[in-house]
């Protein structure tokens, strides 16, 4: 279709906005013969979850400065005086990086949309928790937290009892949904997991902290039948790819490559793409909108999908990223045989665990560490990314985390900062809304955990656009529209 | 219905009785689905040979001979010996043997130890050991063929001229060679040492010296030690022990530990119990309603678990363990042989 | 009894009927299978084993590696022709393996082909012209130079053989006649080859071992082939010492991959006797090997004790201690104090298991088996408290385990632990 006649055409859906949701619905759509028109006031894919170049982050930070609205707010960028920084192309920072899980809904959707070829996944490797030094000689130290049967078997870190307590633990969740295991946790289904495990299993302070890491939970209060939902997938996605991994980053910038690849693959089926392209005006008639575009364009619909960026109840977040001038290989160390290089670790702080002059921290501290291997930093160096609860020193905290993390990682050579780029972000609303023509999609998730029910709201949007005699099977199944090389995968 | 007690081998213990009385109980309160499809698997097997228009029917000509036994098996076991053409089948079996005096899988295959053996026992099921003597090469030329793939050093047996050896090929050996009277052909006493070399601590049997132990390995071992009369050599506690370990939680037997059940060790591991004298150390209901899930009660045949593809080795095995189960209304089967109790009785006199 | 080939493992069951579409797609291909085929089928019995029935073969193979009459004929065409005739005077220790029974390969190869039933018998004469003849009258160097060109030859031939296989092993690896295709390629490399690149090439073989069991940790044929060609590489042949050691550590590597590996753990304990003897190890090492490897056993249960694999293991070292006379030992020079202590010690260790793990019942057979191996140990029979404790357990796996009710009334009356 020509860009000359989107004026002349009324649109089944025009989608506004190209953040993860947005681009899966212009996917599953564009190939349900729809005809679909999607634009973004932004000049990037992606929106909320979008990859920056560090110019890019820069026009945002300013951006951010002169407007009062969104889910963004207190963005600013530190750049030490080092040297070392390459040039602003050469880094691609996420602004909300989450790891998937292999057994994540997402990925078989996917795998069974075809559109995973594009996508280059990465393997998430270990998972450590931060130990502040012992004494005033020591250093903080990092422990990498087994999370399979052999990895239980070979760490030194935890006696023989503590062993089998966690083994206990980890024989439990991975049948946790059958009828005998399910009354054991339903009790304490809305509580946190944290009182259940101390409960049902006596386990000791670091064995929760364990737990509770694997679960990414920001405020380290997960309930149980979310906690162990989350433990139960790790567990299961552990080895469903390849042997030591459980979950996957998407190489150049995470959930926004997903984004792109979405809308390529949406473009393919027929869809229309605007960047920079938002919405000035509307007005509604029975049943079609007109909308005045940013760009001057004029186009008419039947329905209007948006996401919705009002902030909605819940807490916010603050998040650091850093770029270091170490590739910090000791993280990235791959601890199984035939296993791939993995390019992305997690490190939890521990409430408390943070003992630099100041105060402690009440909350996790969690760290992302991306080697050069996603493509998000050069040779050589590192991007860190650090997320918390908002408090009114939670800068603060990241900051002091981020030291006292590269102090453990290399004690004899503590990595230099070269680049700092601090937000919080608000978490939006968590329900789709529709009014009349207009469909607004709940804002994007907080988590650190690429968050299936997610993908509901884009089912549903579907159904309710495709109509009433769709087969749930038939969403996101279609076949290769070019000849490729099945060498992969199956 | 079946059973017939006199047809119980001298190692059915009381245990056994009190069981089999439990069991025949258990049968008839069955549903509906977890009968035998009788009927359903014969017209399944009686389909085999036509499927000439079926792709994989041409790329398993390789296995034609075997599947013919495996197939004729079944029938006889099922009471139903003959939905097969008698006379055909002889002329087939005739059809694939070499002048050396081997048999190939189908004409223009080369001889093997494992088309031979069913040959061997496709002649014997449909008492043609004199149709071998006048339209074949006899049963002399073959029991040579067999002879000559021994190893004379180790004792053990290859499955043809270009020599990999497996406990299988000694096992066949012995079988067809007993069957046709002609084991003094080859050196028992070195082929039963070598099997004593093939014992894991574990009370089980591998491939060959040093392998793991493996269920069809044990068969092979256990069944070929009770043809050459040596079960004295048998760690019967230990071996049992191992052996009723393969049940695993659906009811179904797995080959080795920490792996999957399926249809064919039903047969591997139930019969190798049968022989030491211990199947009540597992749950015969249970494996019983394995066996039976695993049938296409529809189109007959019988899968490696339930749910799968069927195919005519399972169907085989999986007939033949619920005979050894004592299932009513199928022909006892020779635990050692695996082929029905009255032929054994016909050919051994035993 | 045959192999699997054929049957079907793990196939989810779908609808039997075909389109006519299909139908008539499947009729193309068994045509052009069958047209293959005949082709093969057709030179074979005129003896023709040309190069260009060798191609034929290669085409027929990768639709239907489990034809083995077909990776016979491509044998046939190696040594009838496209590989060079063993020189008649080459050492004693390079001859045939006596595993092969019939004869020589290239008669009885006429032998089979003139036997088939359905084809007249072709000349054997034609078996016996190999492409490089060599007569007396050669002068030596000559002769060494036509011997460098066949190993040159040759070893381009095995090598390429040796590719071949690898795809359709990757699609099979469960397919019997590859694996011993392959290993019958690799005889042919010791016995035509110089020592220093034969033995190359089994090293190569060794690294795609494990490769192949880092796919499938149990695959059955990978594990007895490795062996086999660590045996190779370990022989006089290929001027060869020992591996023990270093198959010793494949075993603890595979194990820290999946401690369930069976396969592994069953390897483990075939190599011990060997690795002890040749180490030279003394009575004070020897105590020192069995303890950790009691400990790492302890280790692995101690997070598994629900499996087989260990259990298995755990008893083979048990039985170091009680049934000496049977099996090689790791510890033949212990004291009958020491032998006690440690079983004991055992005992205790296990029923702490049991704080944690009340439901395994593999643990409660362990403490009864091992109960019993101390009262053999000592000649004599349970105490009361054993007896008592023997109770318990047993009751506990009655309760734990009906499906073996069987085994245990047997226990329960062979004992006179009948109440």
């Amino acid at each position: 279709m020509a860009m000359g006649s989107i004026g002349d055409t009324l649109w089944d859906v025009v989608i506004c906005g190209t953040g993860l949701q947005q681009s899966l619905l212009a996917l599953s759509l564009s190939r349900s013969g729809k005809n679909i028109l999607h634009i973004d006031p932004n000049d990037y894919y992606g929106g909320a979850e979008a990859a920056f170049s560090l110019q890019e982050a820069e026009s945002w930070v300013d951006r951010l400065a002169t407007e009062d609205k969104g889910l963004f707010r207190s963005a600013s960028i530190t750049k030490p005086d080092v040297v070392g920084l390459s040039f602003p192309r050469a880094y691609s920072l996420a602004l909300a990086p989450q790891l998937i899980h292999a057994r994540s809904e997402l990925l078989s959707q996917l795998v069974s949309s075809r559109a995973y070829r594009q996508v280059e996944f990465l393997a998430v490797g270990s998972f450590y928790i931060f130990k502040a030094p012992v004494g005033p000689e020591q250093q903080p130290s990092l422990v990498r937290i087994p999370s399979t049967r052999e990895d239980v078997f070979s760490t030194t870190a935890i006696s023989a009892k503590a062993k089998r307590g966690l083994m206990k633990f980890l024989r439990f969740v991975l049948d946790y949904d059958s009828p005998e295991q399910r009354d054991a946790w339903k009790p304490f289904a809305d509580k946190p997991l944290v009182d259940f495990l101390q409960e049902h299993f006596k386990m000791d302070t670091e064995l929760k902290t364990y737990i509770i890491t694997l679960t990414l939970s920001l405020d380290g209060r997960i309930t149980t039948e979310d906690g162990l939902f989350i433990v139960h997938r790790h567990l299961t996605s552990m080895g469903h790819f390849g042997p030591g991994f459980a979950a996957l980053y998407p190489k150049w910038g995470g959930i926004s490559e997903i984004a792109q690849v979405a809308c390529r693959a949406g473009a393919v089926g027929g869809a229309v793409y605007m960047l920079g392209a938002g919405i000035k005006s509307m007005e509604t008639a029975t049943d079609e909108i007109e909308l005045e575009l940013t760009s001057g364009d004029k186009v008419k619909t039947k329905l209007l999908v948006r996401g919705d960026e009002s902030v909605g109840d819940e807490p916010s977040i603050s998040r650091l990223v850093a770029v270091v001038d170490s590739p910090l290989k000791t993280l990235f160390e791959s601890t199984v045989d035939g296993a791939p290089t993995p390019c992305v670790a997690v490190v939890a702080l521990p409430p408390g665990s943070l003992t630099t002059p100041g105060e402690a921290n009440t909350d996790p501290v969690y760290v992302f560490a991306h080697s050069s291997g996603t493509g998000e930093c050069p040779n050589g160096q590192s991007v860190l990314y650090l997320s918390t609860m908002v408090t009114p020193n939670s800068k603060e905290i990241l900051s002091r985390s981020l030291e006292s993390l590269l102090s453990a990682v290399d004690p004899d050579r503590v990595p230099q900062c070269l680049y700092q780029l601090y937000y919080e972000q608000a978490a939006g609303v968590k329900q789709s809304r529709l009014d009349g023509l207009i469909l607004d999609l709940p804002g994007p998730s907080l988590s650190l955990l690429m968050d299936d029910a997610s993908l509901n709201h884009v089912r549903e949007a579907w159904k309710k656009v495709v109509g009433g005699a769709v087969d749930d099977a038939e969403y996101m199944v279609f076949t290769d529209r070019e000849p490729v090389d099945d060498d992969d995968y199956e | 219905m079946q059973p017939n007690p006199i047809q119980a081998s001298t190692h059915r213990t009381t245990h056994k009785t009190l069981k089999f009385s439990n069991m025949t109980q258990s049968f008839t309160s069955l549903p509906q689905e977890l009968q035998l499809a009788t009927s359903a698997h014969v017209k399944y097997i009686q389909s085999l040979d036509s499927r000439k228009d079926e792709y994989d029917y041409w790329l398993t000509e390789h296995l034609r001979l075997n599947g013919l036994y495996w197939g004729l098996t079944a029938l006889h076991l099922l009471g139903h010996p003959e939905a097969l053409p008698r006379a055909e089948t002889i002329d087939f079996v005739l059809s694939c043997q070499h002048e050396n005096g081997g048999f190939g899988a189908a004409p223009g295959h080369d001889a093997h130890m494992l088309s031979t053996v069913s040959a061997v026992q496709i002649l014997a099921m449909v008492d043609a050991f004199d149709d071998l003597e006048t339209r074949g090469r006899g049963k002399a030329q073959v029991g040579k063929y067999i002879a000559s793939l021994q190893n004379r050093q180790t004792g053990t047996f290859a499955g043809d001229e270009w020599g990999e050896e497996d406990t299988r090929f000694l096992y066949g050996a012995f079988n067809a060679l007993s069957l046709l009277g002609l084991l003094h052909l080859v050196d028992v006493d070195k082929a039963v040492d070598h099997i004593a070399a093939c014992a894991n601590f574990d009370g089980g049997y591998g491939v060959s010296p040093g392998a793991e132990s493996h269920s069809g390995q044990i068969f092979t071992c256990v069944a070929a030690l009770t043809i050459a009369g040596r079960k004295e050599l048998i760690d019967v506690d230990r071996l049992g022990r191992w052996l009723s370990e393969r049940q695993i939680a659906g009811g179904g037997l797995n080959g080795r530990p920490e792996k999957k059940e399926d249809v064919c060790y039903s047969w591997w591991v139930l019969s190798s119990l049968e022989m030491i004298g211990k199947t009540h150390w597992i749950d015969k209901a249970k494996l019983t309603s394995f066996i039976l899930s695993s049938q296409d009660t529809d189109k007959g045949g019988i899968s490696d678990r339930p749910g799968d593809m069927v195919d005519v080795w399972h169907t085989c095995f999986g007939i033949a363990g619920l005979s050894l189960l004592d299932y009513p209304g199928l022909e006892p089967v020779d635990e050692v042989y695996c082929m029905p109790k009255s032929t054994i009785k016909r050919v051994l006199g035993r | 009894m045959a192999d699997q080939g054929g049957s079907n493992h793990g196939i989810a069951r779908t609808s039997r009927t075909r389109t006519e579409e299909q139908r008539q797609k499947d009729l193309e291909r068994i045509k052009d299978y069958r047209a293959l085929e005949d082709q093969v089928r057709h030179h074979a019995a005129k003896n023709d084993y040309s190069s260009d029935v060798f191609a034929l073969t290669s085409k027929l193979l990768r639709l239907n590696p489990e034809y083995y009459t077909v990776w016979n004929v491509r044998r046939r065409c190696l040594i009838s022709g496209l590989l060079s005739k063993p020189s008649p005077g080459s050492s004693p220790s390079k001859a045939l393996p006596t595993s092969s029974p019939t004869a020589t390969t290239t008669t009885s190869s006429a032998d089979f082909s003139s036997s088939l039933s359905t084809e007249t018998p072709p000349a054997p004469e034609s078996q016996t012209t190999g492409k490089s003849g060599i007569t007396a009258e050669d002068d030596e160097e000559q002769k060494q130079q036509t011997r460098q060109q066949d190993q040159q030859n040759d070893q381009q031939i095995l090598q390429k053989e040796l590719h071949f296989t690898i795809p359709l092993l990757l699609e099979s690896p469960k397919c019997y006649w590859i694996w011993s295709y392959r290993l019958w390629i690799l005889k042919q490399v010791i016995e035509r080859l110089p020592v220093p690149v034969a033995r190359n090439i089994w090293e190569e073989e060794l690294g795609l071992t494990s490769k192949m069991l880092l796919r499938d940790q149990r695959n059955f044929h990978a594990w007895g082939y490795r062996r086999h060609v660590v045996e190779q590489l370990e022989s006089p042949e290929l001027e060869g010492k020992s591996l023990v050691e270093s198959e010793f550590e494949f075993t603890t590597k595979k194990i820290s991959q999946n401690l369930s590996n069976f396969s592994a753990w069953h390897s483990r304990s075939k190599l011990i006797p060997r690795l002890l003897d040749e180490r030279n190890a003394n009575d004070e090492a020897r105590k020192a090997f069995f303890e950790e490897e009691l400990n790492k056993i302890g280790e692995a249960i101690n997070v598994g004790p629900d499996d087989q694999s260990l259990w298995y293991y755990h008893q083979f070292l048990m039985l170091n201690l009680v049934n000496s006379a049977e099996h090689p030992t790791i510890a033949p020079a212990f004291t009958q104090e020491e032998r006690v202590t440690y079983l004991r010690r055992e005992i205790e260790s296990i029923q702490e298991l049991l704080e944690d793990y009340d439901d395994a019942k593999l643990i409660y057979e362990a403490l009864f088996d091992y109960t019993l191996y101390l009262c053999q140990l000592q000649g004599r029979k349970p105490n009361e408290q054993e007896e008592k404790d023997l109770k318990g357990w047993l009751g506990n796996l009655k309760k734990l385990d009906p499906m073996r009710s069987g085994r245990w009334a047997d226990l329960e009356r062979d004992l006179g632990l009948k109440e």
